[in-house]
C-alpha cells in the first residue's frame, strides 16, 4: 500500500520502458525519490561485549535518570496546602523547634554572656513598642491555637468521627477561622 | 531497486511532503505549525521538580522488588497509640494554666515533660516521613541520633529552667503581661 506512494511502482514502470519517465505520474514520484537518494540514512552499528554485571550496572544507572512525576504541582491545592495537616506539622515544628533552640541557648547562655532568664526576657519584651508586642504575641498565639484546635480535630479523626470528605473540608475551614479569632483574642486581650 | 534500509526514510519524507503540500494556504500551514508546537510541548517533560528525588540505589538486580520492611508493633501500632495518648493528655494540661492562672511546680514539670515527649515524637514522624532509611541510610541515622541528643539537651535545659528560674508557664505569663 505505501510502496506505491514511495515510488517503487514508478521506478518499476520506468525500468520497464524508459520512455515512460516523462509521464506525470512517474515524474512527480521519481523527482521525490531521486532527491532523497542522496539523503537516505545509513546507520553504522557497532557492538560491544558486556558481562552480565556490566549490563546490570548500565541498566541501574539508566534508572537513576527516570523523570519524577509531578505531584505537589498538580494536586488539589485546597487539600494539600490548606487542608490542615501540613499546617499542623508546620506550626508544631515551629513551636518545638523554638523550644529546642531556646533550651540549647539557655544552657549555653552563661558561657557566652547572654541573659536568657525569664526576668531579662520579660524586661526586654516590655520595652518594645505596643504594635510590635501585639504582633509578636499574635505570631506566638496563632500557631498555638491552630495546632491545639487542629490537634483536637485530628484526634477525632483518629477515633473515626467526621471522616467524610465534606466534613473534613468543613471542619478544616472552621479550625482556620477559630484559630485566627482565638489567636487575636489571646494576643490582644489576655 | 530500493534497498530496504532506505525505504523508511522515503516513507517519512513522502508523508511529510504530502502533508505540507496539502496545506497550500499560509494560514493552514501556520495552524499546523502552531498545533505541532503545542503537541511537542505536551510530549516533553518539564524539569520543574518541586521536590527533587532522593538518591536512588539498586540492591540486587534491577528486577528485584523493593524490600518490604519487617513489621514491628513497638515502632508501629504501639508507637501510634502512645503518640495519640500523649497528645490527648496535653489538651487538659494546656488549658489548666489559662484557667488557673499559673501552675504549681509539679504540674508545670509534668507539662514540660509531656511537651518534650510530644515534640520528640513529632520530630521523629517528620524524620521518618522525609528521610527514608532505604534511600538515605546515613542521613537517617545522623538525624535520628541528632534528635535524640537534642531532646536530652532540651530536657536538661527545661529542668534547669524549672529549678533555677520560675518555670515555663510562669515565664510565659510574665513575658506576655510585660
Amino acid at each position: 500500500m505505501i510502496a506505491q506512494r514511495v515510488g517503487t511502482t514508478a521506478l518499476r514502470r520506468v525500468a520497464a520502458s524508459p520512455s515512460n519517465v516523462f509521464f506525470t505520474a512517474n515524474l512527480a514520484k521519481l523527482g521525490m525519490t531521486a532527491s532523497s537518494i542522496q539523503s537516505t540514512q545509513t546507520r553504522l552499528v557497532a557492538t560491544q561485549k558486556l558481562t552480565p554485571t556490566d549490563a546490570h550496572d548500565i541498566l541501574a544507572a539508566q534508572r537513576l535518570h527516570r523523570p519524577v512525576s509531578p505531584h505537589l504541582e498538580i494536586y488539589d491545592k485546597q487539600q494539600t496546602f490548606f487542608g490542615g495537616s501540613i499546617w499542623q506539622r508546620i506550626t508544631g515544628s515551629a513551636f518545638s523547634g523554638g523550644l529546642y533552640v531556646f533550651g540549647a541557648a539557655y544552657l549555653v547562655a552563661p558561657l557566652i554572656g547572654w541573659h536568657l532568664e525569664s526576668a531579662s526576657l520579660a524586661a526586654a519584651f516590655g520595652g518594645l513598642p505596643l504594635a510590635v508586642k501585639g504582633g509578636l504575641k499574635f505570631l506566638l498565639a496563632w500557631p498555638f491555637t491552630f495546632h491545639a484546635l487542629n490537634g483536637v480535630r485530628h484526634l477525632t479523626f483518629d477515633i473515626g468521627i467526621g471522616f467524610k470528605r465534606k466534613d473534613i473540608v468543613k471542619t478544616g475551614w472552621y479550625v482556620w477561622g477559630a484559630s485566627i479569632v482565638t489567636g487575636l483574642y489571646l494576643a490582644m486581650f489576655v | 531497486m530500493m534497498a530496504s534500509i532506505a525505504r523508511s526514510a522515503l516513507l517519512r519524507q513522502a508523508a511529510s511532503a504530502s502533508k505540507l503540500s496539502l496545506a497550500t494556504s499560509s494560514a493552514a500551514r501556520q495552524s499546523i505549525i502552531a498545533n505541532s508546537v503545542r503537541a511537542s510541548a505536551f510530549h516533553t517533560t518539564s524539569r520543574r521538580n518541586l521536590l527533587p528525588p532522593l538518591p536512588q540505589r539498586v540492591e540486587g538486580t534491577v528486577n528485584d522488588p523493593a524490600p518490604v520492611p519487617e513489621p514491628s508493633p513497638s515502632h508501629g501500632s504501639y508507637h501510634w497509640t502512645f503518640d495519640r495518648l500523649v497528645a490527648a493528655s496535653l489538651i487538659p494540661m494546656t488549658i489548666t494554666p489559662f484557667a488557673a492562672g499559673s501552675l504549681n511546680p509539679t504540674l508545670d514539670a509534668l507539662l514540660c515533660a509531656t511537651l518534650l515527649i510530644h515534640s520528640h515524637t513529632g520530630f521523629q514522624a517528620i524524620i521518618v516521613d522525609y528521610i527514608p532509611k532505604y534511600r538515605t541510610p546515613r542521613a537517617r541515622k545522623v538525624f535520628t541520633w541528632g534528635l535524640n541528643a537534642a531532646t536530652v539537651v532540651v530536657g536538661l535545659a527545661l529542668y534547669e529552667f524549672e529549678t533555677s528560674d520560675v518555670g515555663l508557664t510562669e515565664a510565659i505569663k510574665r513575658i506576655w503581661h510585660a
